[in-house]
């Protein structure tokens, strides 16, 4: 679409919060009673409807008004609304799929995002580009090439619906790449895991949960690789790590749930619990015997002492089970019983059933994808909506993922205009969605194509607080229930998960990440090897470059380029007041369309910089 | 908007608390309703120092292993220990500790314990046995969260109202949770805060009372101490804000004006505040870690002794910060060994063990050693069985208390006996099923005697940890005590 079409219409917060008031936000009501209110209620009365133009914009305290009250643009609402869709479905929003989203609508072009085949996944993209050979380099050693495989796929790779939603599933069934590296081949393993998340995102959640139990990957993370049954003459007892864990984080939670989300309370007003330490110990039991699938066979591993290595491919294999291993012990938990004597492939069936048919999955699991998708705190209301469907599709299926996922980002909760003014309602967009974020909004490329990002981490000073799949722990980078202490969420009792990685080194630290690549891109060490030699070369240089063109063109015009990224990056929630500070400062700047190209590359990073350390970019509505 | 893991059950926060820490953050302008509506809480008397006191809580998250971190020494303990650990899986040898390699790391207590028990540490420790056997360091044993005090019949019992237990037990992060804060995960205060409440106002910078080096966690939260996160390298600074990025100074200003704006979205204004209060405090940390040059040796390619270098350092930097009373957090992870136990848990004690020993002599650097203390704490303690190759999750654990002030060469708290079994036995009344120990030592208690010596009043506990008016004389419990007698 053609910019200059709004360009010079000032979007004014004010007018549009009159025409599109929703009387449903409690925070437009008066101010009496209930919920907390935090605008005082002369600027409520002309927020809601009141007077003229004399509102201040959006959610600034100020009460002047810097523009005239315009009629709002329709196209440009038109684009905020299918911008803002798009962040809610997938990590960016381009003007082509802007275009795409309104003249489809949100729901047919999700469909058709839906039944896209799966692009180049993990273990392939790895093995393309060489990391399956033996060799000096002892790549079946390597785990941190996960990290590249891993950027690649959040930050270009083509079907962005299905890996958004693979990347709230690896934030759910969570797998942390550095918690794997005893095993050989451990960055395909983590391929291999990851494309079980991306082939299952449409699919079935039984199906997932299936794949997931016995993926290489996690039975390395949760011990059920190699776990044994018990040995009544020493003593030895199943490990119990995945049955503890499938249980309190993959299925049912600690704590038994309404179909809302809310705890169901028992006879003395306490929460009731979900299961025990016996149901752990009986379930653990399932999880025994299992081993990984050696039917490949083996190699040497290069360089002396040589040792005999599993073929690569055995991490894409499901595990396989031993019955000599297994537990053939009576097995009673939640409610369920495996008879003693059970084989290892029907006692998986029940326990996996069960946990699949517990009344908790719905809620537990639906709670959480909206909080990774839309909202921290979201309404008892919304995740009602959202377990319904996922107890059925409508077709009479449990555990329709595709289903799920449209639920939770059509949902009137994640719509609706209520939002935009909400002063609680959103989300902090996670550090590791922003840079994907970025990387699709521009179109970051890997000059040679290995995509050698690592972990952003290494250092406080430019730390970005996150990197995909290297969760610290299977509790995931934060917790669902984290509450920041000292807060006003802590005394309205929010939600804010992402806040848990929000202190004062990661605040600044990220200012610093930022800085490090978006004038020139990503430098990358010896950019065309997939290796990483320890001391410079010459070829080091930036190698994950974006392409700025578009707003290359609009140096010397800080109003273009500002309401161009208002909308691509943050779907114009930017207050009028904002945009109007940043064109402001970027005034400042004399660059223009005569002068270097390094200038004006400057002048947009400088722009981005503006818009992505702002608040209100960073708080997702 | 209910929050399913949340018992706040400790944290309402008061008016006036909230009032002092707007006004300490000067961010929000805004008339404020919400507070009008806050029940007063009653208000404790804080505490004034003269001196300087420093806590450091030194957190191993996963549960660390403690049959093999502080080891039954003594033939007849040995030979049951290795009995219960050496059920092998195939390839690896089980997760018993050579004996003879024990000999090195035992520790000799002023007054010996009773029945002939002796414990080692893992061979991994021999700065920290080092330590006790000169009397600046000592181990409580067995200690763990306990609402009310229980034996292992009570724990059975299906009567809560009268047995109550912690909640969600043999869970990580409730756990943690629970250790920090005496609630499970959702909580938004704990002990480690509620020091900092009471005597924050001896610090001339309240933001430098409560100080963590690992991340947020609930340890450090007060209802007005706020945790203040420093990293490893520092207090970060944000280089746009004084490089030539910006190039032009009014662009770099609004900038900077942006960062911290008040902002009426609660979350927008959350994230101003601590970026604020970030940008505010580097430039005072930086100045005060300036002024502080540590000689004492650290080990390399540590993350715990990088953390506690920069505590060290801080510490030497407390004329500068007008620090008095301080508590500071630092951690280690991947103690969960469900597996390779063998491996993998000798590495990260001798990681503890050489960032301990080192900060112990940077406090004797500093001239501070006996003003500070450092003391271990841990999800919980692991299983004494054997799954194959590593244990499973517990509850009651050994743990360490470093420092000039504490009552080394000791031992505080019961020795557990060694069992695994199920019978009436009286060693069987130790555990819950498979070693995993019932404490006979409450967190709370552990808690209030490092609180004690900071300065809190015997009669101020109760604000701390809700649970400890169940332990004690006043309670009718003089068997668990309030003081456990480890500090001078």
């Amino acid at each position: 679409m053609c910019w200059k079409q709004i360009h010079g219409i000032i979007f004014n917060q004010s007018t549009f919060l009159r025409i599109n008031m929703i009387n449903s936000d409690p925070f437009c009501k008066s101010t009496s009673g209930t919920g907390i209110t935090l605008f005082g209620t002369a600027t409520l009365l002309q927020a809601c409807g009141g007077g003229g133009g004399g509102g201040g914009g959006g959610n600034t305290e100020s009460t002047s008004n810097n523009s005239a009250a315009s009629p709002p643009n329709n196209s440009m609402l038109a684009n905020n609304e299918a911008a803002r869709f798009l962040q809610h479905a997938q990590f960016s929003s381009t003007e082509a799929e802007i275009s795409a989203v309104k003249s489809q609508g949100a729901a047919s072009w999700l469909d058709s995002q839906m039944t896209l085949n799966s692009s180049t996944g993990g273990y392939d993209w790895l093995m393309q580009r060489g990391y399956g050979v033996i060799d000096k380099n002892k790549f079946y050693e390597m785990e941190y090439p996960s990290n590249y495989m891993a950027w690649y796929q959040i930050m270009a790779a083509p079907d962005g619906v299905r890996r958004r939603m693979a990347l709230a599933l690896s934030e759910f069934f969570v797998v942390g790449g550095a918690g794997i590296s005893t095993i050989s081949w451990s960055m395909f393993a983590m391929g291999a895991y990851w494309d079980v998340l991306c082939k299952n995102a449409f699919g079935n959640f039984r199906t997932l949960l299936e794949d997931i139990t016995l993926n290489i990957a996690m039975g390395e993370y949760l011990n059920t690789l190699g776990n044994q049954k018990e040995d009544a003459k020493s003593g030895r007892l199943p490990d119990e790590n995945y049955a503890r864990e499938v249980m309190q984080l993959f299925t049912i939670g600690l704590l038994q749930l309404n179909i809302d989300g809310t705890p169901k309370m028992g006879g003395n007003g306490q929460p009731l619990e979900t299961f025990t330490q016996s149901d752990v110990s009986n379930l653990a039991r399932v999880f025994t015997g299992y081993e990984s699938d050696n039917s490949l066979g083996y190699s040497q591993s290069a360089e002396a002492p040589t040792y005999t290595l599993r073929n690569v491919g055995y991490t894409r294999r499901p595990m396989v089970l031993n019955a000599n291993l297994h537990s053939t012990l009576r097995a009673d938990f939640l409610g369920a019983s495996i008879p003693a004597g059970t084989d290892g492939k029907n006692a998986l069936k029940i326990a996996l059933d069960t946990l699949f048919n517990h009344a908790n999955v719905g809620p537990f699991f639906g709670r959480q994808m909206i909080q990774r998708l839309v909202c921290s705190n979201p309404s008892t209301a919304y995740v009602a909506r959202v377990a319904e469907v996922f107890n059925n599709n409508g077709k009479g299926v449990r555990g329709d993922l595709a289903a799920v996922f449209k639920a939770i980002v059509l949902d009137t909760e994640a719509t609706s205009t209520s939002g935009l003014t909400s002063t609680t309602f959103g989300k902090l967009r996670e550090p590791m969605v922003r840079t994907a974020q970025w990387a699709r909004t521009f179109k970051a490329t890997s000059l040679k194509g290995t995509w050698k990002i690592g972990n952003p981490n290494y250092s406080a000073v430019d730390a970005l607080g996150q990197s995909p799949l290297q969760a610290p722990s299977v509790f995931n980078f934060f917790r669902p229930g984290y509450v920041p202490p000292s807060t006003a969420m802590a005394y309205i009792k929010a939600t804010a998960p992402e806040f848990q990685l929000v202190n004062e080194s990661t605040t600044a630290s990220y200012i610093n990440y930022l800085q490090n690549f978006l004038v020139n891109g990503m430098w990358v060490r010896a950019p065309e090897l997939i290796t990483s030699p320890d001391t410079p070369t010459p070829t080091d240089g930036p190698d994950i470059v974006p392409d700025y063109s578009a707003e290359l063109a609009m140096v010397g015009n800080p109003s273009d380029l500002i309401n161009r990224l208002n909308l691509l990056l943050c779907a114009g929630q930017l207050s009028a007041e904002t945009v109007s500070m940043m064109v402001n400062a970027l005034s400042h700047d004399q660059t223009n369309s005569a002068s270097t190209n390094n200038a004006k590359r400057s002048y947009v990073a400088k722009a981005i910089m503006f818009v992505m350390c702002c608040s209100e970019y960073l708080v997702q509505k | 908007m209910n929050n399913p893991n949340c018992d706040l059950s400790n944290s309402q926060p008061s008016r006036r608390d909230f009032l002092r820490r707007t006004g300490q953050t000067a961010l929000t302008g805004l008339a404020a309703p919400w507070l009008l509506n806050m029940t007063a809480m009653g208000e404790a008397a804080a505490f004034t120092a003269t001196d300087y006191k420093a806590l450091v809580c030194v957190f191993l998250f996963g549960g660390n292993d403690y049959a093999n971190t502080v080891v039954a020494y003594d033939d007849t303990s040995y030979a049951k220990y290795a009995a219960i650990r050496a059920a092998g899986s195939g390839d690896t040898n089980g997760m018993v500790l050579d004996k003879a390699a024990l000999t090195n790391t035992l520790l000799k207590p002023t007054t010996p314990l009773p029945d002939g028990r002796q414990y080692a540490l893992n061979p991994a420790m021999s700065g920290l046995a080092n330590l006790f056997n000169t009397g600046k360091a000592a181990v409580q044993l067995n200690v763990g969260p306990l609402v009310v005090p229980l034996t292992r019949a009570q724990y059975n019992t299906s009567d809560r109202a009268k047995y109550p237990l912690p909640p969600k037990l043999f869970s990580h992060n409730d756990q943690q949770s629970v250790w920090q804060s005496s609630s499970p995960e959702g909580s938004t205060i704990g002990w480690g805060g509620k020091m900092g409440d009471l005597s924050l106002s001896n610090n001339s910078d309240s933001l430098f009372t409560c100080i963590s080096l690992s991340g947020n966690n609930v340890m450090l939260s007060g209802d007005s101490a706020l945790q203040y996160q420093c990293s490893t390298s520092g207090a970060i600074a944000v280089r746009n804000l004084s490089d030539g990025f910006f190039y032009q100074t009014p662009m770099r200003d609004a900038f900077a004006s942006m960062l911290q704006q008040p902002r009426k979205h609660v979350l927008e204004n959350e994230y101003n505040a601590v970026m604020k209060r970030g940008l505010t405090a580097q430039a005072k940390v930086a100045q005060g870690l300036s002024t502080v040059n540590l000689r004492t040796a650290f080990p390399a390619g540590s993350s715990l002794a990088n953390q506690l270098k920069m505590v060290a350092q801080l510490i030497g930097a407390r004329s500068s910060l007008g620090a008095k009373r301080q508590v500071f957090m630092v951690s280690l992870g991947g103690f969960d060994l469900h597996d390779y136990l063998n491996t993998k848990h000798a590495p990260l004690l001798q990681q503890v063990d050489g960032a301990l020993t080192a900060f112990y002599q940077a406090t004797v650097e500093l001239g501070v050693a006996n003003q500070v203390t450092a003391f271990t704490a841990s999800d919980f303690g692991r299983t004494l069985a054997s799954n194959g190759d590593g244990s499973d999750h517990g509850w009651g654990s050994h743990h360490l208390m470093v420092g000039g002030a504490v009552k080394g060469a000791a031992f505080y708290g019961s020795a557990p006996p060694l069992s695994v079994s199920d019978s009436s036995a009286p060693e069987d009344q130790w555990h819950v099923g498979q070693g995993r120990l019932l404490p006979s030592t409450s967190v709370d208690q552990y808690a209030a005697t490092l609180a004690r010596w900071f300065g809190v009043a015997d009669t101020d506990m109760g604000i701390l940890l809700p649970n400890i008016k169940n332990f004690g004389a006043s309670a009718g419990r003089s068997d668990y005590p309030l003081n456990l007698g480890f500090m001078l």
